[in-house]
């Protein structure tokens, strides 16, 4: 018994027990909170995520600083379930802004109700009305999240410019570690050319899943905004191309010589670019992808087209550097060059001709002779090796080959090698066998680019820049060092000028392409017929202009447009008049081009319903 | 009484000022974390009645009022009333079986207009009042076996109906009135099985019910083989029959019976049967020590099987709650409450996120964070600054009050005392236990801090019914100077 009446351990146990107890429960929440480091972050992921901040991708000019390619905002619409009203929403109206189907809807917020505390996805790609729209509705739990879409003004170049679109499985797995699944990246065109410029550099924040502001945002890396690039397109000139070529099956190219820019590139049939964002972009590429004229299909850099008489003019520049060819040799055509049973068929004009001549009037005849004496060279000993150098002529012209520009999937055209032909004639072949590659016809195949580069090499009498599309990128004082380099034929500059003559004649005093003549700018021309034996003839013509100091250069090639000057020839000499003069003096030679039905395009589409 | 004590205010004279500024401390400790768990940013009227803490707050205001008004009321009147206070308390849990409203599946409230009252709250006011003028008889003692079921009877009736509520957590409160009967000298004879009964009715829950068995007559055999210390072989000789014969028996049932033939009843067959041969060897041998074994072990063996019917009687939560904190089975809905809360206090670190700033709380991630797991908001946006200041507070306001039970005069108000300390220290380890994962899941609030507006009232009374208590004794100390 002590003071307060009691045996001393009833006292001092109950003391010693409260003492335990607080000291059992300060231990565990100490070991909680200072000591096992397990809980903080499991804490963290509550609340949480690491989110991915995109930047907005850099948007496009043409040369003359109109945009090709703007960043839009759209709206994502995002639910999140619990704040959502438990006695329902306007269903009716939501599907009605949204443009949604109900059962898509009811997916959307049975996943918004297996996280309800997340923001889940509901509505992608609303406009700012649809948006403004919702507010007004006002449903707690529903908001909407910015995001950039693309927007092409002037609704030009689809193939040309490319697309944005959702990065694929099998693109995931082969791009580098910079994507993730959900990443938008460019898909065709110059999108896809400079994804690294236009994309920018995402940034990455940790967000907080709770706060509905950004405030709370931890930012771990700012994203960098895609770069903005200056087009060598002239927009107005690529707009009034695909115009003529609508209805037409083929391609416009044209190039500035004395840099490689090009100016227009203009495949045809094309497609809306805006078609393929937003939305209906899956059903919009569906249809072009299930249209049997291909728009997706970009003829300017990928096709393998004949290139028809307008590659007489690299024989001739390949004869001449030989020296079997002197610009005043003549020989004579009779309806044709004949030799054996080899028939090479040709139209009326005087005759015997000199080259010049045989240039302007597209004589077949004398270019057989010319690639004759080529490939019979007693020089190199056998018409074989004679053929192999040929062959390098060719390919120093960017023919069979990539020209290494800018354009990703670039066509290499088609330039039979020797062992082609060894095979096929089971090694016995001569320049007969083959003679057909005089005129640009056999198993030759070249793009439309390769064509214009064709023309812009005569314009520069020897040399291009490697085409492209990109002037400038926002940021870089110059472009890729392969665009500035000089790129020679293996056929001296001397050489050109006769052929340029020859051209010049064509359209300005008594060729097949006269249609092109612009009085003061002294257009030069070759006309291309490519014999088809699937149709009508392809219709191909390339060109410059002016002959001195020429601005452009151009190539313009029409599927089944029957003879060059019928097709090919109006629309090159549009386009340059328009480049040239800003004007059109010739409005009935727009309304032919326009109207001109070729009838042979039925067969594409009865080709796909079978 | 002198004439100066009769002039003078009463009020604050003779009352403990450090139990006062505790309970101050704390209360406001909780407002303040009930505002943080419950405050919204986007509120218009943030003094609006709508919000916990205004509601809190009206509370904390009503509390000191009764706290007033119990300092200036003479402290003999518990004393005087205190069975009718009893019997008051008994009729308002009773009145919740016919008119209480159910919250989490206890029927335990009582709806006043947007109040929610719990009577249990205020019943334990009224049983700690009625324990302590029961044992303040002259004649009661606790060694009377009398006396004890007069106690017993006392603190089962409102127990019983806490069960009928299906309010068991607040029942088990009155459990912890054994540290209070161990201040008052309650045998350690019958301290000690209590303590072995409720180990073994936890353990009924883990062991398999053949374990269990082993276990129980294993330890027994080994206490009794203790006891008499030179029967060490005789015991094991009794064990190992024990076995052999049990499993004997067993194989020759299943020969002869085939199937439904437990292990279990058979074992507890043989041993019962053998029980009445170690009575006999016990009686023969003059060895009581073995009536107390045989006996202890009946008791046991007979509890095992309540353990069952009593979890059987449980709320299907309830059972699920138990099990996932003994770790039978992994409930994620029943261990989410709890994990989460871990989470919010082991992310708290030594000085927390920040008053107002604790994410799983201001996200509403913790469940209950308010009420019950208040804790939690603490420890989220306070850290051990915050937990360790709070469970000091609470430790010496808890010892504050036993010793205000130790200095008193009277018995009356040295069991009340300790009777609060109990009810107080029962809460505090469940509520805090179970918001860090040391004990099961049970709707008991933190006293003080957690938020509900009956509860602090009640623990408000509560406690300055024994500040008052103390506050006559020492005003009566010869040697109390008056300040």
């Amino acid at each position: 018994m002590n003071e307060y009446g009691g045996n001393r351990w009833r006292i001092i146990i109950p003391r010693l027990l409260v003492l335990i107890i607080f000291g059992v429960l300060i231990l565990r929440v100490g070991y909680l909170q200072l000591i096992d480091s397990r809980y903080e972050s499991l804490a963290g992921d509550n609340y949480l995520r690491y989110v991915v901040k995109y930047p907005p991708r850099g948007e496009v000019f043409d040369r003359n600083g109109e945009y090709l390619v703007q960043s839009k905002i759209c709206y994502d619409l995002m639910a999140v379930w619990r704040d959502m009203p438990r006695s329902g929403v306007d269903t009716l109206r939501l599907l009605d802004i949204t443009g949604l189907t109900l059962p898509r809807l009811k997916n959307a917020l049975y996943e918004a109700r297996r996280s309800p505390r997340q923001g889940r996805l509901v509505a992608k790609y609303l406009s700012a009305e649809e948006k403004l729209q919702l507010d007004e509705l006002n449903i707690p739990g529903l908001y909407t999240v910015p995001r950039t879409v693309r927007q092409y003004p002037r609704k030009i170049g689809g193939n040309l410019l490319g697309s944005v679109g959702e990065i694929t499985d099998k693109m995931l797995k082969n791009s580098s570690e910079y994507y993730g699944i959900g990443d938008y990246i460019g898909t065709e065109g110059l999108e896809a050319a400079y994804e690294e410029e236009l994309r920018g550099v995402k940034g990455l924040v940790l967000h907080d899943l709770y706060a509905r502001d950004e405030a709370h945002d931890q930012i771990i890396n700012h994203p960098q905004p895609g770069k903005s690039i200056v087009c060598t397109i002239d927009a107005r000139l690529q707009a009034f191309a695909e115009d003529l070529m609508r209805g037409k099956v083929g391609a416009v190219v044209a190039i500035e010589p004395a840099t490689g820019e090009i100016l227009v590139m203009a495949s045809s049939p094309t497609f809306d670019p805006d078609e393929l964002v937003g939305r209906e972009r899956g059903n919009n590429y569906m249809r072009n992808l299930n249209n049997p004229r291909h728009p997706l299909f970009n003829r300017s850099v990928k096709s393998k087209y004949p290139p028809g008489s307008t590659f007489k003019l690299v024989n001739g520049l390949i004869g001449l550097q030989e020296g079997v060819l002197k610009p005043n040799y003549r020989y004579s055509c009779h309806n044709g060059y004949d030799y054996g049973k080899i028939h090479v068929g040709c139209h009326e004009h005087s005759s015997p001709l000199n080259l010049d001549y045989a240039i302007a009037t597209s004589c077949n005849a004398y270019f057989c002779y010319v690639f004759r004496n080529i490939l019979e060279n007693k020089k190199y000993g056998s018409v074989k090796d004679a053929y192999d150098v040929w062959c390098e002529y060719v390919e120093s012209f960017g023919f069979g080959r990539k020209l290494e520009s800018d354009f990703l999937g670039e066509g290499r055209g088609y330039v039979p090698d020797r062992a082609f032909y060894d095979k096929r004639y089971h090694k016995s072949w001569n320049a007969l066998t083959v003679l057909s590659l005089s005129i640009g016809q056999g198993e030759l195949g070249c793009t439309p680019l390769q064509l214009a580069n064709l023309a812009a090499t005569i314009a520069n009498r020897g040399y291009y820049y490697i085409p492209h599309i990109v002037r400038s990128i926002e940021g870089q004082d110059s472009l890729d060092a392969r665009f500035y380099r000089k790129n020679y034929t293996k056929v001296d500059a001397r050489h050109f000028e006769t052929i340029v003559h020859g051209m010049w004649r064509g359209v300005n005093v008594d060729g097949t392409c006269q249609g092109a003549k612009l009085d003061g700018w002294d257009v030069c021309g070759k006309t291309g017929t490519a014999q088809n034996p699937r149709g009508e003839d392809h219709s191909t013509f390339v060109s410059f202009a002016p002959r001195n100091n020429p601005k452009i250069a151009i190539a313009v090639y029409v599927e089944h447009g029957g003879f060059g000057a019928s097709m090919a020839v109006p629309i090159a000499s549009l386009v340059e008049e328009m480049y040239l003069t800003d004007s059109i003096t010739r409005p009935w030679l727009v309304d032919y081009v326009k109207q001109k039905q070729i009838n042979y395009y039925n067969a594409y589409d009865r080709k796909r319903q079978k | 009484m002198t004439a100066r004590d009769r002039n003078s205010v009463r009020l604050f004279v003779g009352v403990d000022r450090v139990a006062i500024l505790l309970y101050v401390a704390l209360t406001l400790f909780g407002l303040a974390a009930i505002f943080s768990a419950s405050w919204n940013e986007t509120s218009d009227a943030p003094l609006s009645l709508d919000h916990n803490y205004m509601k809190q707050a009206m509370w904390l205001g009503l509390s000191w009022v009764a706290a007033i008004v119990i300092l200036l009321l003479d402290s003999s009147v518990w004393h005087k009333f205190a069975y009718y206070i009893y019997g008051f308390g008994i009729l308002a849990l009773l009145s919740t079986l016919a008119i209480g409203t159910t919250v989490n599946g206890a029927k335990a409230w009582i709806a006043i207009g947007g109040f929610r009252i719990q009577p249990m709250e205020f019943a334990k006011i009224a049983i700690a009042i009625a324990t302590a003028r029961m044992m303040s008889e002259y004649s009661f003692s606790l060694g009377k076996i009398g006396d004890l079921f007069r106690l017993a009877a006392l603190l089962m009736l409102p127990l019983g109906i806490a069960v009928l509520q299906n309010d068991l957590g607040s029942g088990l409160v009155l459990g912890s009135f054994l540290f209070m009967l161990y201040r008052e000298g309650l045998n350690n004879w019958i301290c000690v099985p209590i303590l072995f009964i409720a180990t073994l009715f936890i353990l009924s829950f883990v062991l398999t019910p053949v374990t269990l068995l082993v276990a129980l007559i294993t330890v027994f055999t080994l206490s009794a083989a203790m006891m008499m210390r030179d029967k060490w072989l005789l015991c094991l000789k009794y064990v190992a029959s024990l076995f052999l014969a049990s499993i004997l028996l067993y194989l020759v049932l299943c020969v002869a019976v085939g199937e439904g033939v437990s292990y279990y009843a058979t074992l507890f067959g043989v041993t019962l049967a053998s029980l009445v041969a170690v009575v006999v060897y016990a009686f023969r041998k003059s060895l009581r020590q073995l009536y107390v074994i045989v006996a202890l072990f009946f008791v046991s063996s007979m509890i095992m099987p309540t353990s069952d019917i009593v979890f059987s009687h449980l709320k299907e939560h309830q059972q699920k709650r138990i099990q996932s904190f003994l770790g039978l089975v992994s409930d994620p809905a029943a261990d989410y409450n709890v994990n989460k809360s871990k989470e919010a206090i082991g992310s708290g670190g030594l000085l927390g996120k920040g008053y107002l700033q604790g994410a799983l709380t201001r996200y509403r991630l913790v469940p209950e964070r308010h009420t019950d797991f208040i804790f939690s908001t603490i420890g989220e946006e306070l850290g051990f600054v915050g937990t360790l200041t709070i469970l000091l507070l609470l430790a010496a306001f808890i010892l504050r009050l036993m010793r205000m039970g130790d200095r008193q005069q009277e018995t009356f108000g040295r069991v009340y005392c300790y009777c609060v300390a109990s009810i107080l220290l029962f809460h505090v380890l469940i509520n805090i236990g179970m918001t860090i994962g040391l004990m099961p899941v049970m709707g008991i609030p933190l006293p003080f801090v957690s938020y509900g507006g009956s509860s602090l009232f009640a623990f408000t009374i509560m406690v300055f019914i024994a500040f008052s208590l103390d506050a006559s004794t020492r005003r009566e100390l010869p040697t109390y100077r008056y300040i």
